[in-house]
This record gives structure tokens, C-alpha cells and sequence, in this order.
């Protein structure tokens, strides 16, 4: 008892102030404060008028916000499994402890430190319909009627975005996989294959296995990631041709900077639920699977 | 056990494949290289559009900016995060570990659902177009991961250490910033580089709060630059390298303890 208190007594708080403080005023408080401000008509300026729900049912009415909905959600249905897979197979394709494969990794890895707006700019200049590089090799080798032309049409350019992404970003799931795959005891594998197990047999009760932590990082941030993607958009076609490839978070920046305050930050509101809802049943599926072990 | 030709063959695809990837990655890299010291009318080498693109674009401005901002933003990372961990892995009493279930929560709530409100405290804090508004925001961003990294190294660190020190007469804040802290170094290489790259990248947050000419970032220098050189690709691409640069060299001089990093958070979460 006495010790308890002591050791209580002896807590130093005032450790914690710099990051209490940055918490609460810089993620904690704007949080809350733009749930209130999502119930009303704030144009940035001006006084909030309290609306209730009326921004909330504009959003649903809006044609170009529920198009956006479902450029964000087709985004990342193929961004988020697109980045678990392909950083698996680099994973599984590169774990070699030689110099050739240490330097594939640093090669894989680069695009996931660099800016993936800027990156987006140079992708631009290979998709380009008209000067781009690809279009303009195209038309050298195989004659002037080749055409390249995926960045103009709808559908062609979200997938070009969810391929980009996924070229900007497996190297870090791979990363990832990598941890995970070096914590495989190699003795495993080989008392397995002296009991016969083939290559699929040993990936799939051995390795997979030790890859479930590593597995469970990439996909939540994979699918945050994914749903709130900015960055990339803004570089490759800032959400064009039209509004073809518009996502939420390019929607909520648009109605913001457009003194549609009260309504962006329904917009974030409705996108922060678009996220929990997927995170949160995975994370739950993963933990009863974890219980039936 | 595979005949011995088939095991070749094996290891022969495994570095065809590699190969083939790594081109693939590459190729990007060199297409903007190249185009970056093209002349207008197509391949040549042409160093003088790094300092007509550095000059058209204000490339200098905007690179100081972004150094300012990251190296600013990082030590009030380092400092509030690794103090907030010491606390959290030696003192876990009740309140401090709701902080801590908050802020691990917080890393499932992505910065734009939070960046428009933001911006509105921030616009009556006259934080818009400021060096500190971006600096708090950027390290706020970062805290939660930060934290979460060094709490799992405090807590390997060996409690007997500090406790001798606590016996010689040391405050715990002094026994964590001399015994403690400095057994930290690896985590805290790996946070600097990790977060120092992210904000030299960051657009999302900046795009709203530096919209002055003289605040841009070099994200947004090049951004505002393709916006109106758009057509000359070559100085786009120019000033597209010197914004990646500086990323890419400290990637490649760090290396080891940017993937330190992410890899033990990965293997503990």
C-alpha cells in the first residue's frame, strides 16, 4: 500500500505535457470540434448557423459526392489487397541473404520515401495521352495510329492510379513481410521437408503462420491508406477527367477551400465512418481467429 | 529433395525475376533524370535547367521551408514522444494508460478527416501561412507512432539502470535524459529518418495551411511549378529532382535504421 503510493506520488507527469498537450490541442479538440461544426453551415467566415443533419443529406443527394464515394471505395478495393499481395510475393521473391537481393530492396523501397505527389508528376509524364514517353514510344515503334490513351478514359484512369500506388507503396508492405518472414526458424523448414511437405505445403503451415502480425500492420494501413489516398491523385490527374477519379479526401480539400466549411468537415465525418467500418471487422475477425487457436 | 537442375533453375527465375522488378522500379527514376537535363526538343545534357527550374520555380525558398519545418517539427517529435513513452512504460497508472489506448487509437484516423477543422482553429489562431502551425501539426501527425516505438524500447531497457540513478538522488526526468534516453539512439535514428522523410513529403496538411508564396514547401513549389511551366517538362522535371533529393540521399545514407524502424514496429503491432 504504501509502496503503491509512493510509486504513484513519484509518477512525473509534467514528462507527459509536451505530448498531452500537442494531442489535445492539435488532434484531440479539432476532432471533436469538427463534429460539431459537421451539424452546421460554416462558411469559414461568417457565423455557424446549426443545421442538424442537412449537410449529411446533401451529401447523400449529391451526385458527384456519392461518385466520389465510390471512386474512393473501387480505389482502394484494388489499392489495399493490390499492396498486400504484391509486398508478399517481392517479400517471399527477395528474402535471399545475398548483396543482389539487399540492393533489390533498397531499389523496391525508394518510390515509398519519395514524394508520392511528385512521383505522381513523373507518372504523368509516362501516361500522358498525347507527349507522354509511353504514348510517343508507342507511336515510334509501331507507327502513328498507336494511341495510349487510359489517363483520358474513366474507369482506365482510377485503374492507372490504383497500379501507380501500388508500385509507389509495395516496397513497404514488403519491408514489412521481410520483419515478419525473419522471425520463420528455419529449422522448421527442414524438418518439414525431411517428412516430405513440398514448396506449398511448407508456405502455407509454416510461413503464413509467422506472418500473421506483419499481415494484420499491412492490411489496417492498407486500407487506411487506400480510403483516404490524396496525394498520388493530385499528381496524376487531380481527380480528372471530370470528376472521374475524384476521392473524398480531394473532395473535402475542394469544398473547404470553397467556404463549404460546415459541409467538408460532414464530408471527413462521413469518410472517417467509411474507414472504421472496415478496419474495425477486420481487426475483430482477426482477433476471433486468434481465439480459436 | 529437388534434383540438383531443377534447383537451378529455381534460383535462375528468383534472379530473373528480381531483375525484371527492379527495372521496373528503376525506370521511372531514369525517365525523370533524363528528362530533367533534356533540352526542349528532346535528349541532351542540359546541367542549366536545375538552376533555371530552381530559379523560375523558387526552389530555394521552398527547400529551406521544408528543411526548417522537418527539422523543427522532428525535435519536438523526439522530445515529446520519447518523454511521453518513459512515462508510459515505467509509470502505467490508470490515466496514463487511457493516454496511451487515445493515442494508439488516433493512428486509425487518417490526417485529412482531421485537417479541415484544423484549419479553422487555425485560421483563428492566424496559424495559416505560419512556420509553428506546420511544425506542431507535422509532429502531432507523427506523435502516436512515435510513442508507440519508443514504449516498446524503454521497456526493454533494463529497470536497474535508472533505478541507480534514482538512488544517487536523481528526478526521473534526469535519470530519463542521462541513463535512459541515450540507450535509445537506435529508435530515435530510426523516428528522425522515418519522420524527417515524411514531412519533407508532406502535401495534404501543407496544401491548406502554407498557401503563401514565400511558405511553400518543396512539394508544393513543384506543384505550383507544374502548374504553370506544365508544358516545359524538362525544368518540371528539374525542379521534381532537386525536391526528391534530398529524401532520397538520406534514404540511402540511412538506410539500416529507416528499416530498423519499420520493421520492429510491424513485428511488435
Amino acid at each position: 500500500m504504501t509502496a503503491k503510493r509512493a510509486n504513484i506520488a513519484k509518477t512525473p507527469y509534467p514528462m507527459l505535457v509536451p505530448a498531452a498537450l500537442l494531442f489535445g490541442m492539435f488532434f484531440a479538440y479539432p476532432l471533436l470540434r469538427g463534429i460539431g461544426l459537421s451539424l452546421t453551415d460554416w462558411d469559414g467566415i461568417g457565423t455557424a448557423r446549426f443545421v442538424g443533419l442537412d449537410n449529411f443529406l446533401e451529401f447523400f443527394g449529391d451526385r458527384r459526392a456519392l461518385r466520389d464515394v465510390s471512386n474512393t471505395v473501387l480505389f482502394a478495393l484494388g489499392s489495399a489487397p493490390g499492396l498486400v499481395l504484391a509486398g508478399l510475393a517481392l517479400a517471399l521473391l527477395i528474402d535471399r541473404p545475398s548483396r543482389f537481393f539487399r540492393a533489390a530492396r533498397t531499389v523496391i523501397y525508394l518510390p515509398a520515401i519519395a514524394s508520392p505527389l511528385v512521383m505522381g508528376y513523373v507518372w504523368y509524364f509516362l501516361l500522358q495521352p498525347g507527349r507522354g514517353l509511353i504514348a510517343r514510344a508507342g507511336r515510334s515503334a509501331f507507327g502513328p495510329s498507336f494511341a495510349f490513351d487510359w489517363l483520358s478514359g474513366d474507369s482506365s484512369a482510377l485503374v492507372l492510379l490504383v497500379a501507380v500506388n501500388v508500385w509507389q507503396y509495395a516496397g513497404m508492405t514488403m519491408v514489412i513481410f521481410l520483419a515478419g518472414l525473419q522471425a520463420v526458424p528455419q529449422e522448421m523448414y527442414e524438418a518439414a521437408r525431411l517428412d516430405g511437405a513440398g514448396a506449398w505445403t511448407c508456405f502455407r503451415k509454416i510461413t503464413l503462420p509467422f506472418l500473421i502480425p506483419s499481415m494484420k500492420v499491412n492490411v489496417v494501413t492498407n486500407i487506411i491508406g487506400s480510403l483516404s489516398v490524396f496525394d498520388v491523385v493530385m499528381g496524376l490527374t487531380e481527380g480528372g477527367p471530370g470528376y472521374a477519379t475524384e476521392t473524398l479526401s480531394i473532395y473535402i480539400m475542394r469544398k473547404c477551400f470553397g467556404s463549404f466549411t460546415g459541409y467538408s468537415t460532414a464530408v471527413a465525418v462521413v469518410l472517417f465512418l467509411i474507414i472504421l467500418v472496415p478496419t474495425a471487422v477486420y481487426l475483430r475477425a482477426v482477433r476471433s481467429s486468434e481465439f480459436e487457436r | 529433395m529437388k534434383p540438383p537442375h531443377q534447383a537451378a533453375a529455381a534460383r535462375g527465375f528468383r534472379f530473373a525475376a528480381t531483375a525484371a522488378v527492379c527495372l521496373l522500379y528503376a525506370l521511372p527514376f531514369a525517365v525523370l533524370l533524363l528528362l530533367a537535363v533534356s533540352g526542349p526538343a528532346g535528349p541532351s545534357l542540359r546541367l542549366r535547367n536545375f538552376a533555371e527550374a530552381a530559379r523560375a520555380s523558387r526552389m530555394g525558398r521552398a527547400v529551406f521551408n521544408s528543411a526548417l519545418i522537418a527539422v523543427c517539427s522532428v525535435s519536438l517529435l523526439l522530445a515529446a514522444a520519447s518523454m511521453a513513452a518513459y512515462v508510459i512504460a515505467r509509470f502505467p497508472t490508470r490515466p496514463v494508460r487511457i493516454f496511451f489506448a487515445l493515442l494508439l487509437g488516433s493512428m486509425m484516423i487518417p490526417g485529412i478527416v482531421n485537417t479541415v477543422p484544423l484549419y479553422a482553429m487555425l485560421v483563428g489562431l492566424r496559424g495559416i501561412n505560419t512556420y509553428w502551425a506546420m511544425i506542431v501539426v507535422c509532429a502531432t501527425n507523427a506523435l502516436p507512432f512515435a510513442v508507440f516505438l519508443y514504449a516498446g524500447f524503454v521497456k526493454a531497457v533494463p529497470r536497474e539502470i535508472e533505478e541507480a540513478a534514482t538512488i544517487d538522488g536523481c528526478s526521473p526526468f534526469a535519470a530519463f535524459r542521462r541513463v535512459v534516453f541515450p540507450t535509445l539512439a537506435p529508435v530515435t535514428a530510426s523516428v528522425l529518418i522515418l519522420n524527417g522523410i515524411g514531412i519533407w513529403n508532406n502535401y495534404g496538411q501543407a496544401v491548406f495551411f502554407l498557401q503563401a508564396r514565400d511558405m511553400k514547401t518543396a512539394p508544393l513549389a513543384v506543384s505550383m511549378f507544374f502548374q504553370q511551366y506544365g508544358a516545359r517538362w524538362n525544368l518540371v522535371a528539374a525542379a521534381a529532382v532537386i525536391a526528391l533529393a534530398p529524401a532520397v540521399l538520406v534514404f540511402l545514407a540511412c538506410q539500416a535504421s529507416f528499416v530498423k524502424g519499420i520493421s520492429a514496429g510491424a513485428v511488435k503491432g
